[in-house]
């Protein structure tokens, strides 16, 4: 079977009812979606799938023949980061990073969909997304940011290149 | 202070919404095995019998590990401080908690370990466990650890944790009321949404490489290379990034076992514990059980305090016991009581071991100093507000250990709360400030635990 990623078509060898995840992170080798819990209860590898998000650790691969994925390497690049990168950055809403990737697929969901920066909303569309070191306030700052379009000067909160080696997260 | 108020480029935040930073699980080891550990139904039984040789001969597994194959298999966390040590790596010859892990297997892919880990053949002689602390001392309690029901191991040779200060007899004797209350916070699971996971890499020059998602890298460095009787320089780690931790990665989880199956198998190896195993057999915050005594006046002093401290450390002492040391400089709380009596016990039951998590034995007694402090005010029928601050530490005030305090904070902070909340204060105590204590706030009974801060 195929399977397209990120705008890319790629074909599949792993047998149909490995997760979605298994063949991102394994075979694909795109690791933002995180392996948390593998039952659907953390949110850690969220993607979207034709636009939705989904959790990929419930979903068998051999049920996705034609449908668009998208991950966080799917959304912009260190040099052109999108509004939603831009405003978890901003806001320190990423603080050791592991539920990240599950949350800015989920919070990109809820914007492209119409989403306000109602704090009740956001809490409903990010309900079910796990993370243990911010307490979701700066997370929930972050998504009203992106979903008001708040422009963000990243140079003071962000330093100027990002490194592919280990990055010390806060744990 | 650069940094306080102000708004700090974070290095890794740009990583983070990328998904550039690499976890260790995110490293591409090729070829590495899978790692599943054979783990304790059973609270506490004995191993009758332990055979692995069926899982051994399995295609697709490459190596087995049991305690015969670890060359120092019991060690503790603190051992370098010259504590024995009492966990072994694997069980042997018995478990002592739900979990605890016995054989771990190596193979090419996750279901060939698993049905390894079935293959091993085990039998047990199922034991009566202790799960509740205030058991642990009864003459007929199971006897669950070589040491006793107890850590014995204190300095001086004590079997408990205690502090005596000023004059405790006399203190409940003046009093014109004895308050009590017994708090019972119960275990918490640091919870990491990255669970334990570890990569460890044999090298051609003999080395081995361990990615590990360790709190504490150098620490875990040294339990490696004690269990396996080699020279730290025969171990690169590589850390740094946590995918959470709270405590839960201090202690070594996975490391030494995914060394031990490297090297039996000359291949790379990898262990990602199952939620489920992060669950049930990573350590939590201990459950405490804690019993206080106050000896008070009506308005409002409190001049002594007894209490029993009972700390649930699981199966293993692993950094209990500094868990109560802190707890009893810290049993006092924010507040100045100048007469003491503590006693703190580390007592071992058939749980998973307890461990640091953030504020490591200090939240337990915060949690029941503060609820304890509202129960006083309402006995006495005092503003909870106004008791807290009378009895507030402040410069020259010492601790239960004798600490003089140099900058206490807090009046500060509960004036801040008062004000935040709308809760309003005499005059008196609206003004009062952290400085040395003089007038009504110097009553006689204060007046011979006060320190000179200068000598800090």
């Amino acid at each position: 079977m195929s399977l397209t990623v990120n705008g890319r078509t790629h074909e599949i060898e792993s047998p149909p009812l490995t997760t979605l995840l298994d063949v991102l992170r394994e075979e694909l080798r795109m690791t933002s979606p995180k392996v948390g819990c593998e039952q659907g209860g953390c949110g850690a590898c969220t993607v979207l799938v034709d636009g939705q998000p989904r959790r990929s650790c419930l979903i068998p691969v051999g049920a996705l023949n034609g449908v668009a994925i998208t991950t966080v390497e799917g959304l912009g690049t260190p040099e052109d980061l999108q509004p939603i990168q831009a405003a978890f950055v901003h806001h320190y809403a990423a603080q050791c990073g592991f539920c990240t990737s599950g949350l800015l697929m989920a919070a990109t969901a809820y914007v492209a969909n119409g989403g306000t920066d109602d704090r009740e909303a956001i809490a409903h569309a990010l309900g079910g997304h796990v993370c243990r070191c911010t307490g979701y306030v700066k997370i929930v700052d972050a998504v009203a940011a992106a979903a008001r379009g708040d422009e963000f000067d990243l140079s003071t909160t962000a330093e100027g290149r990002y490194t592919t080696m280990h990055t010390g997260g806060d744990s | 202070m650069k940094a306080v108020g102000a708004r700090v480029p974070r290095y890794d935040g740009v990583a983070h919404v990328t998904g550039r930073t690499v976890f260790v699980e995110d490293f591409d080891v090729p070829g590495a095995a899978w790692v599943k550990a054979l783990r304790s139904p059973h609270p506490h039984a004995g191993i009758a019998k332990l055979d692995a040789s069926a899982a051994e001969r399995m295609k697709g597994v490459r190596a087995v590990v049991t305690a015969a194959d670890v060359p120092l298999n019991v060690y503790g966390h603190l051992s370098a401080l010259g504590i024995p040590g009492d966990e072994p790596l694997l069980a042997e010859k018995e478990v002592r908690y739900v979990g605890q892990p016995i054989a771990v297997v190596a193979a090419e892919d996750e279901e060939i370990a698993l049905a390894a880990v079935d293959a091993i053949e085990i039998e047990y002689d199922v034991r009566e466990p202790l799960f509740d602390v205030r058991k642990a001392f009864d003459p007929d309690a199971p006897q669950i650890h070589e040491w006793g029901n107890w850590y014995p191991h204190f300095e001086d040779g004590y079997d408990h944790r205690q502090i005596r200060k000023g004059d405790i007899d006399a203190a409940f004797d003046q009093a014109d009321l004895i308050v009590q209350g017994v708090y019972r916070p119960a275990a918490i699971e640091q919870l990491p949404i990255e669970t334990q996971v570890c990569q460890v890499v044999p090298e051609a020059n003999g080395r081995l490489t361990i990615y590990s998602c360790t709190q504490a890298l150098y620490f875990s460095m040294g339990v490696v290379a004690a269990h396996l009787q080699q020279p730290l320089n025969k171990f690169k780690f590589v850390g740094g990034t946590v995918g959470g931790g709270f405590g839960g990665k201090v202690d070594t989880a996975t490391e030494t076992l995914c060394c031990l199956l490297a090297l039996k198998s000359c291949k790379p190896t990898k262990w990602r514990w199952t939620r489920e195993e992060e669950f049930l057999c990573s350590s939590t915050r201990a459950p405490w059980h804690m019993e206080v005594a106050d000896a008070v006046t009506k308005d409002g002093w409190i001049l002594g305090r007894r209490m029993i401290t009972l700390h649930d450390s699981g199966a293993y002492a692993r950094f209990s016991p500094y868990g109560v040391t802190k707890h009893s400089f810290h049993h006092t709380g924010a507040y100045t009581i100048p007469n003491l009596h503590f006693d703190g016990w580390v007592v071992f039951t058939n749980r998973t071991p307890t461990s640091a998590m953030r504020g490591f034995g200090v939240t337990s007694v915060s949690f029941a100093t503060e609820t304890h402090m509202s129960r006083i005010a309402e006995e006495l029928g005092i503003d909870p507000f106004e008791l807290r601050l009378k009895n507030a530490n402040r410069i020259g005030d010492t601790s239960p250990n004798g600490v003089v305090y140099t900058d206490p904070s807090t009046v500060p902070t509960i004036l801040a709360i008062a004000d935040h909340l709308g809760h309003e204060l005499p005059a008196d105590y609206r003004t009062m400030t952290t400085e040395p204590r003089s007038g009504d706030l110097l009553p006689d009974h204060l007046v011979a635990q006060l320190g000179n801060p200068e000598d800090h």
